[in-house]
């Protein structure tokens, strides 16, 4: 036997294999691996590809803030789709909350209204708006309106959802303790549709987002959407990348809040 | 009717009275109709503890709930002390369940403090009385922990510690140790005797197990296959808090094989039943009945 026996010494792992293990364990160096290599390539592209009429360098981009913020009209339209955001936001969380918990509370709203409430939101709503523009003028009105009913329909399914699959075990104890309707609601309901009511409102959130924007960039007299369109006029890209770049950290500081706020909320579940 | 084994004397101190009761789920015809409980008759004493045991489907669990006031039964009445039950007495009966009905979303403390908020006690008392309560039940350091921090053992625990803070007269445990190991539901059976001895509290207990009915209980009411009625009580002769030399002594295997020949027949039955009952008593939870 021995005389057969050969002693392979195991080879050290291989540099490929190490680097894998190593990705493996920290997610988080392939995922910024990945956004440089695209700014890279988006830098290569458009400093020796692409007409420069269409497309900016993000290095370029990325200083032309300050010649954004003071382009004249700028910080005045910033101010007015933050404004326009705020209060569709909240107009879309007030209705999506009365909505979905009284749709979402009785087994007669539910059955009653639930499919019109999917019907619409399964409606392209881009399709409407002149209506919108019809109805509520070329002002703020139109935009809070069409963030309005692009945020509402994702928060009222979070809060029928919320409310729905609420163990039948916990109202039975709550009222087997006593508890009255409203503490039922304040302490049982409630509190079991906190998380689905946060990632309710985050999509709740990009849908105001999209729809004021949609509406601004539509009827383009006021607004980051309307400064969008001059600069793609003008053939301005690096101060329409730099105007998209700040309205996308708005989001995503936006987002990110929300998201806070939920892990907050939901530390219960573990 | 024929097998309410408590004497007419005690009747007048009985804590729960139960008369005539029978109990339906659905209605007459449907496919959903369950005839879960027939004419059912009980006093609980004062003080006892009464453990409800049968096949599954018999009612059982339908009979507390309607003591508690959780179910509205089809016709009969039960009293508590000289109250007709017509709806969840807080402050008078407290449950304990076999499914974890501690709230998620708060702590067990947190929990403890809730059901004192619904009960109505006053915002004075409800600290002082919760960490007595945790106390009672070992539980004084684990507080701040939320449910799913722990053991299914120790979340029963809790549960009976938010029932004790209430500090009504009478417990009503459906099954509350139904879900837990062999080996953790001797411990707290053991632990609850104990506890229990001390507060002469009334209690109701339903139970599959023959064992923990022996060796908890001052009277086993028996019940038929469904639909159910009791079939015989029989008495534990024994004093609380047990020890448990009680589960090896032959006087334990004497009661249990006593309980055992009169379940056997009754389980068999229930055996060649659909299992429709249990289904229409989860959807009566779910739509909490009453």
């Amino acid at each position: 036997m021995s005389a057969t026996t050969q002693q392979i010494s195991a080879p050290s792992p291989g540099i490929v294999l190490r680097l894998k293990r190593y990705m493996l364990r920290h997610p988080g160096v392939a995922r910024l691996g990945v956004v440089l290599l695209l700014f890279v390539a988006w830098e290569i592209a458009a400093r020796w590809f692409v007409d420069p009429m269409f497309l900016a360098p993000p290095s370029k981009v990325l200083f032309a803030f300050d010649d954004v913020l003071a382009t004249r009209g700028v910080p005045a339209a910033l101010r007015l789709t933050f404004f326009e955001l705020a209060i569709a936001f909240s107009i879309a969380v007030v209705i999506g909350v009365v909505v979905g918990l009284a749709v979402g509370l009785s087994k007669f709203g539910n059955r009653s209204f639930m499919p019109i409430i999917l019907l619409l939101y399964g409606i392209p709503q881009i399709t409407i708006l002149p209506i919108f523009i019809l109805y509520f003028g070329i002002g703020a009105a139109s935009k809070i309106a069409f963030g309005v009913t692009h945020g509402m329909f994702p928060i009222m399914m979070a809060v029928v959802a919320g409310v729905q699959n609420i163990k039948p075990i916990l109202m039975v104890s709550a009222r087997s303790m006593g508890a009255s309707r409203w503490q039922i609601l304040r302490y049982v309901i409630y509190p079991h549709m906190i998380p689905s009511f946060f990632s309710g409102m985050r999509l709740g959130m990009t849908g105001v987002l999209l729809g004021v924007l949609l509406a601004e960039l539509y009827v383009s007299t006021a607004g980051i959407g309307y400064f969008t369109s001059v600069f793609t006029q003008n053939f301005d890209p690096t101060k329409l990348l730099g105007l998209v770049a700040m309205l996308a950290a708005m989001a995503i500081v936006l987002n990110e809040v929300v998201r806070r706020a939920e892990v907050h909320f939901a530390r219960w579940r573990d | 009717m024929t097998t309410i084994a408590t004497p007419d004397a005690a009747k007048a101190d009985a804590a729960i009275r139960v008369r005539n009761v029978s109990h339906h789920f659905g209605e007459e015809g449907e496919a959903r109709h369950v005839r879960a409980l027939l004419d059912t008759s009980l006093d609980v004493e004062r003080g006892e503890l009464l453990c409800l045991i049968g096949p599954s489907g018999c009612g059982k669990s339908t009979l507390l709930n309607v003591m508690g006031g959780l179910f509205e039964p089809t016709t009969g009445t039960v009293t508590v002390g000289d109250k007709p039950v017509r709806g969840p007495m807080p402050h008078d009966i407290a449950f304990i369940f076999q499914e974890n009905a501690l709230f998620p979303w708060n702590t067990i403390f947190e929990n403890i403090m809730l059901g004192m908020t619904f009960q109505g006690v006053p915002k004075s008392e409800r600290e002082d009385r919760a960490r007595r309560a945790l106390e009672a039940v070992g539980l004084d350091e684990f507080a701040d922990h939320y449910p799913s921090q722990l053991s299914g053992g120790m979340r029963q625990r809790a549960a009976l510690a938010r029932a004790l803070s209430l500090e009504t007269s009478i417990l009503l445990m459906d099954e509350p140790f139904g879900a837990l190991d062999e080996q953790t539901r001797m411990v707290l059976g053991e632990d609850l005797s104990v506890l229990l001895s001390r507060s002469k509290k009334t209690i109701v207990f339903v139970t599959h197990s023959l064992g923990e009915a022996v060796f908890l209980a001052d009277r086993v009411a028996v019940f038929s296959a469904r639909p159910g009625t009791i079939k015989e009580v029989i008495e534990i002769d024994e004093p609380h808090p047990r020890k448990p030399e009680f589960m090896t002594s032959a006087k334990f295997h004497t009661l249990r094989d006593r309980l055992y020949e009169l379940l056997h027949d009754e389980i068999r039955k229930s055996m060649s039943q659909s299992a429709k009952p249990k289904r229409a008593y989860e959807d009566a939870v779910a739509k909490g009945e009453a």
